[in-house]
């Protein structure tokens, strides 16, 4: 048979699967509208889609659609123990999103979902429903942006502005949003918060290039930060995950003083540290469908976790923490 | 390999034409045709008929992850915004009397018009049916087809191909006519099946680029201090690993660490490694 010239891939988001029962909230109209040329397809759950067997994930990735869904059942779950949870007693984080526009070669997403299409659970207004109610028995410190950047995916549903106007108004809500967008054109418009922790994941630009495929370059991440920082956003740093490749301590080192040399460490409301790390079962199914460094690497596995044997690890941590202390006051790393 | 599944001769024989399909000779209650990489079943009527056919085929012939399963035929239109001789790529299919549905996942471009189908164990005629019908159009094979072929093949490689032959109101089906439609279909068929096998050629192999291979043999080389010979040896070991597995084995990563201290000792994990690749 001939070779097909034509272009191959449909465009991310070529497709649409709406559930019949979310088909008029106003979320999935704002959404749609920014599509005009997708195909709808209806469909009675989202996982009809997402949950398929034998679907190819790293074809899905170069070709996404969006899947609208209503979330029910349970919204809010407690903080997983492979993140931090920075001192505060109520930590817990919600899924609006599944999987994001990014594609690390790291990310558990890969080994935790069976797709690599986005879900967005357009009922919003039940997450902030059930968040009100938790605040009433305590006080609440969250994660929004776990399983997806939310952040980055303002321009297709502005849940991270929403959250952000909702947190404002919650005494004792703090919301951690975890990015590694550089559009700072989403934060613009909006009033910087004193509920609201923006935590921008940083990582030198060899590894960037290497393994954060389609995230902004290290400097366009700083652009970010300085912006939000002159706006008085509260702004965490987190250096997580660090990596092992080639050369590691150098492109670490070098890092640490790029970013110090844009970022003035006073204005940083804290900082977190940690080394590669992933649940047993998810590095499995991503060796499956991604074979790269950091799939083939023979981590060291404790307690179903896989992560770099004990003297790497250490030899790491140790390194890039003393280095880090001639910049931020250990009161403000924490470690993991 | 592709498989193409249609219910009648009628709308298999467009595609024996057009790909030159020669009649297989194999003992079995359906007709079989092959060709270049192509095998063509004729299933027969129903959607129990197109499940066993592509059971059949699938298990018979193999099922890799690069097979390609289509089922092509004509159908009935709910409504008169599409046109006889539409040809149409199914985007869901719903089995009306089990109300199952399945999505094909469409990954690539093509320049058909994409509708939703439902599959009837009857012919629907709309004069005579009275109940509710989801789909813009209707078969009686699409939903068994998918059914069976999507228990063997990831989704964006089974998918539905259907050219409306009537609005509901049929009386009967004139073979020649049928043969006719899909006829003029095919350059959009060829098309959809030439992107698809690019696509799994390009994106679905997981066989190791040249260059990746050569680092995984420099980094064995190093860490088990092996002599140029051993290291050809090595070489000529992974690739016929990979063309046979198409990837390597997880184990091997185990052998990146390792520092040996002698020839001697590099020798021995070498015929470990060994073993483990002409596994
Ligand atoms: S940005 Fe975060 S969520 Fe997105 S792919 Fe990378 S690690 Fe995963």
């Amino acid at each position: 048979m001939k070779n097909s010239k034509n272009s191959l891939l449909a465009k991310h988001f070529s497709h649409i699967y709406i559930e019949k029962e979310i088909i008029s909230h106003p979320i999935t109209k704002i959404i749609l509208d920014k599509f005009p040329n997708s195909v709808l397809v209806e469909i009675d759950n989202y996982k009809e889609v997402f949950s398929r067997p034998r679907q190819n994930y790293k074809l899905q990735e170069i070709s996404k659609k969006l899947i609208l869904a209503k979330k029910k059942g349970e919204f809010l779950y407690p903080g997983p123990p492979l993140c931090h949870d920075f001192g505060y007693n109520h930590f817990y984080y919600t899924s609006l999103i599944f999987n994001c526009i990014f594609s690390c070669d790291y990310c558990f997403l890969k080994g935790m979902y069976p797709s690599a299409n986005i879900v967005i659970f357009v009922n919003i207004e039940d997450y902030f429903e059930e968040i009100d109610s938790v605040l009433k028995r305590h006080p609440l410190y969250l994660s929004v942006s776990y399983d997806t950047d939310i952040m980055a995916l303002e321009k297709i549903v502005p849940f991270f502005s929403m959250f952000i106007e909702y947190a404002t108004s919650r005494k004792d809500l703090t919301i951690e949003i975890r990015t590694k967008t550089a559009d700072y054109e989403v934060l613009q418009s909006l009033k910087p918060s004193e509920n609201v922790i923006l935590a921008w994941t940083l990582s030198p630009q060899e590894i960037i290039e290497k393994f954060e495929h389609k995230t902004p370059s290290l400097s366009a991440r700083l652009d970010a930060i300085k912006k939000a920082i002159e706006n008085e956003w509260k702004v965490r740093l987190c250096f997580d995950p660090l990596l092992f490749t080639k050369n590691w301590d150098e492109i670490y080192l070098k890092f640490l003083n790029q970013v110090f040399e844009e970022v003035e460490p006073s204005k940083i409301v804290d900082i977190s540290v940690g080394v590669f790390r992933i649940p047993k079962d998810y590095l499995k199914r991503m060796k499956r469908v991604f074979i790269n460094e950091i799939t083939l690497f023979p981590y060291e596995e404790d307690q179903n976790v896989c992560t770099y044997p004990y003297d790497l690890k250490k030899e790491m941590m140790d390194v890039f923490l003393s280095n880090l202390r001639k910049f931020v006051h250990q009161s403000k790393i924490f470690v993991i | 390999m592709i498989y193409l599944i249609t219910a009648f001769y009628s709308e298999a024989k467009a595609l024996i034409d057009h790909f030159g399909l020669k009649k297989l000779y194999e003992p079995s209650k359906f007709q079989i045709f092959s060709g270049d990489e192509i095998l063509l079943i004729v299933s027969g009527e129903g959607i129990l008929q197109a499940a066993i056919a592509t059971t059949f085929a699938l298990t018979k012939f193999g099922a890799s992850d690069r097979c390609i399963a289509l089922n092509i035929g004509i159908c009935g239109a709910k409504e008169k915004k599409l046109s006889k001789g539409d040809v149409l790529l199914c985007n869901k299919i719903i089995n009306h009397h089990s109300k199952k549905t399945f999505y094909p996942d469409i990954l690539i471009t093509h320049q058909m018009k994409e509708a939703s189908l439902e599959s009837f164990l009857h012919p629907v005629k709309k004069d005579t049916f009275f109940g509710e019908i989801e789909g813009d159009i209707v078969d009686m094979e699409g939903a068994g087809f998918f059914e069976a072929a999507s228990s063997f093949l990831a989704p964006h490689n089974v998918q539905c191909i259907k050219i409306v032959y009537d609005f509901l109101a049929y009386e009967k089906i004139e073979p020649q006519e049928v043969t006719i439609l899909v006829k003029q279909c095919m350059p959009f068929i060829e098309n959809f099946i030439n992107t698809l096998v690019d696509l799994n050629l390009k994106f679905c192999t997981n066989i190791f680029e040249e260059e990746k291979l050569r680092q995984i043999i420099e980094k064995l080389k190093s860490s088990l201090r092996l002599t140029a010979s051993i290291t050809f040896q090595l070489e000529k070991l992974l690739k016929s690993y990979i063309i046979r597995h198409e990837n390597l084995p997880e184990e091997i990563s185990e052998f990146f660490n390792v520092n040996v201290n002698s020839k001697k000792e590099g020798k021995q994990y070498f015929e470990k490694l060994k073993k483990l690749l002409i596994s």
